[in-house]
């Protein structure tokens, strides 16, 4: 398949990385997430931690062991998600066909990219740039014509413990020298090669990808049998034809705006959350999707991001109720420092019409009813066929705190 | 300020003052203790503004004065120091804490800045603790935690004619329990008291003490042994519960609550992601169920007496457990009327406790 373009991106120390934005005073120290205790595993470990030869996958009692001045972090599993979504959203800002593998990494097709972004090396960088951008996070970057190679090539850009040597955490490798990429690699490097398979390869005298691309296939696959046999034939190859499947299901639905002159008040900030809430909340809708998690995103002059969510009680795709909620989120931020961008979305969305918890009816509060439902659905209707102004949402002015 | 006490004695009374100590306050001096030295009593206070707890205990006292330490490490020092006498000494620089070989000296913070707590003058009753705490225990849990609506993050204490009532409802159950012919209040009074310091009044009360229950306009305050928890009112109106509650419920399910409770906990593993179970209400059974799409689907049998025409209602398995648990006797009673109306759980002795909740309406 030539002229296939897939990109991997794995973020650098991921879980570690995101504690020390948490805790900078964390900084430069070595870190670890993972359980304390006695049996403990380290599940990310920074580049400060690698240094002293602790991994991942490692006791977090050995971690110790190896670097007494180890900082142990317990993982914060929901945290990780939602920042996880967020660089998934940024991925699919470059491709429609964004395949997460993992929390922190996911394969890309950019094969029709490169008119928008330029060449596979600048498409990588920006990618990267933004990434770090928004979420303060970096990460390592391959491209390459197959997945296989992608992913080694990431590998490959990661920083290494220890070096300050520059690294631009890109490392692009084009048709004509994937086979050399892939030559000199230990056989275990590919694919489906576990423990077993290894320690079989190395008895049949097979150590890098050199030695498997020139083992005749049928000896392979008696000794592997024919699907694994054939499939890493194929591999040391540099043939790996596997697609990027996109991951449809949609996670979270959010809008984002920058302004051409910083927001310092609410009142001034309060009609562009309406407007914004009741986009994503009609997204939804289109989509039959209601949210349960309200999420805020505001971007300060000074380029520091702040985000906020609130888990409600039953799930919505009212923009009343988003902007409510995000309203009630931006209360007691220091707007006034200057706004530079918005955002408003919803996430831990499920069907909407699904199962609906009931309310005893206790007079004043939202109601969730059907009636509400179909009203905006027939809202919607209204808007589709006599433009945006024909019906604007109405919420409450803001109650002053003090007040 | 200096003396000397028990360590077990000062650890309770620590914890239960920092209980009310806000550690993430803005003001600092909040997530301080104060402590307060007259003679041999020492009284020690902590307070977010709203809730107030202070707790007194006899010590051997050697130089009166006041101070405040940061609640949650001088609780946890304490809590950690050798068994035995614990010494605190303070001056306006510095406070030590020592007991044995072990010595800590912490920076004070200023204690001038802790709020006094409003004296509350108002009517005062004293009763057994044992009931009340068993009331505040069966309504307490269904109170909101949403602060966005702050009238239902209390519990209402109403004097009715027949007796105290005790109702909290986050509008999806709602809790009621009565004591016939008990006044708290003066006739027709009713408060709404914030839920936080009711769950914290239960955790320290004594069920052997008499209670001494203080009511103001704007505060109240409960009173036993060296105990003192003061709070705030809900200003805001509690919402008119008694019509609320239904009369005309045609179909009574009657089940042994530990085997009924069993299973809900069994069948609830399959129900994920607040997906509700199902109760099939039939002549001698109910059948339990719950499914999701990603793993599979759970169902169980529970022996039942049943009258009425048979039914399925949705639940949320949470709020039938925490009803199931707050009902006493070993048999009880599930009213419902239809899948979309208020089912109630009930003794099948009493009519003083009652649990309504709202079922799921289910596609």
């Amino acid at each position: 398949m030539s002229g296939r373009r897939i990109l991997h991106v794995d973020m650098d120390a991921f879980f570690a990385s995101v504690e020390l934005l948490r805790h900078p005073e964390l900084a430069g120290r070595p870190v670890v997430v993972g359980g304390g205790g006695d049996r403990g595993v380290v599940a990310a470990a920074s580049y400060e931690a690698r240094v002293f030869g602790v991994r991942s996958a490692m006791a977090t009692a050995r971690a110790r062991r190896l670097c007494p001045d180890l900082v142990v972090v317990p993982p914060d599993h929901a945290h990780y998600a939602g920042i996880s979504a967020r660089i998934m959203a940024c991925c699919s800002e470059f491709t429609p066909l964004v395949e997460p593998l993992a929390l922190d990494e996911a394969f890309l097709d950019v094969s029709g990219a490169g008119r928008l972004f330029g060449t596979d090396r600048e498409l990588a960088t920006e990618l990267r740039r933004r990434l770090h951008e928004r979420e303060g996070l970096w990460s390592s970057v391959g491209v390459a014509s197959t997945k296989l190679v992608a992913k080694l090539a990431s590998e490959a850009a990661k920083p290494l413990p220890g070096s300050d040597a520059p690294q631009d955490g890109v490392c692009v490798v084009e048709p004509a020298d994937e086979l050399r990429f892939l030559q000199d690699r230990p056989a275990a490097d590919l694919w489906g090669v576990g423990p077993v398979t290894g320690d079989r390869l190395r008895a049949l005298g097979v150590d890098t990808v050199a030695d498997l691309a020139v083992f005749p296939l049928d000896a392979l696959v008696s000794h592997l049998g024919p699907a694994v046999g054939r499939q890493l034939h194929d591999l040391a190859n540099g043939r790996d034809d596997r697609p990027v499947v996109a991951d449809l299901e949609v996670k979270s639905i959010s809008q984002e705006e920058t302004f051409a002159r910083d927001r310092t008040s609410l009142s001034e900030l309060d009609p562009e959350l309406v407007r914004m809430a009741e986009r994503v909340a009609r997204r939804a809708r289109r989509r039959d999707l209601e949210g349960r998690t309200v999420h805020l995103k505001l971007r300060w002059a000074d380029f520091v991001t702040t985000t906020r969510s609130r888990t409600l009680d039953e799930p919505t795709a009212d923009g009343l109720v988003v902007a409510r909620t995000a309203r009630e989120l931006l209360q007691g931020l220091p707007v006034e420092r200057g706004v530079r961008l918005l955002g408003v979305g919803i996430s831990a969305l499920v069907p909407a019409g699904g199962a609906t918890q009931l309310r005893l009816d206790l007079g004043g509060s939202a109601s969730q009813s059907a009636d509400r439902s179909a009203a905006l659905r027939a809202a919607d209707r209204v808007r589709e066929r006599f433009g945006e102004s024909a019906i604007a949402p109405v919420v409450p002015p803001p109650t002053d705190p003090r007040g | 300020m200096k003396f000397r006490c028990e360590r077990d004695v000062l650890t309770e009374a620590l914890s239960a003052a920092s209980r009310a100590a806000s550690p993430k306050a803005q003001l600092r001096v909040l997530s301080g203790l104060r402590f307060d030295l007259r003679g041999d009593q020492l009284v020690v206070t902590g307070s977010d503004l709203e809730l107030t707890i202070s707790s007194t205990v006899e010590v051997a006292g050697s130089e009166d004065g006041t101070a405040v330490l940061p609640a949650k490490l001088v609780t946890e020092i304490v809590r950690h120091l050798e068994p035995g006498a614990v010494e605190i000494e303070t001056s306006a620089e510095r406070s030590r804490v020592s007991s044995g070989r072990s010595e800590f000296t912490l920076l004070p913070i200023p204690a001038d800045e802790f709020p006094t707590p409003p004296e509350i003058e108002g009517e005062q009753v004293t009763i057994q603790a044992a009931d009340f705490a068993e009331g505040l225990r069966q309504v307490v849990g269904a109170a909101s935690t949403d602060e966005s609506r702050k009238v239902l993050t209390g519990v209402l204490l109403a004097a009715e004619t027949d007796g105290l009532r005790m109702v909290a409802t986050d509008s999806y159950r709602l809790a009621f329990r009565e004591f016939p012919g008990s006044s708290v209040l003066q006739a027709g009074q009713r408060v709404n008291v914030p839920s936080r310091a009711l769950q914290e009044l239960t955790r320290s009360l004594d069920p052997e003490a008499e209670l001494e229950i203080t009511l103001a306009d704007t505060m109240v305050s409960f009173r036993f042994g060296g105990f003192v928890l003061s709070s705030w009112l809900i200003r805001d109106e509690f919402p008119d519960y008694a019509k609320l509650i239904p009369t005309d419920m045609p179909n009574e399910l009657t089940v042994d609550r530990q085997v009924f409770l069993d299973a809900i906990r069994r069948v609830k593993l399959m129900a994920r992601n607040n997906s509700p179970i199902r109760l099939e209400m039939q002549d001698q059974a109910v059948r339990l169920s719950a499914q999701n799409p990603e793993d599979g689907e759970a169902v169980e049998d529970v022996d039942a007496k049943f009258v009425g025409s048979e039914l399925t209602v949705a639940f949320n398995p949470e709020y039938l457990i925490d009803g199931l648990e707050v009902v006493p006797g070993d048999e009880v009673v599930l009213q419902t009327r239809d899948p979309q109306k208020p089912a109630v759980i009930r003794p099948t002795e009493s009519q003083d406790l009652l649990y309504l909740l709202m079922p799921v309406r289910v596609s």
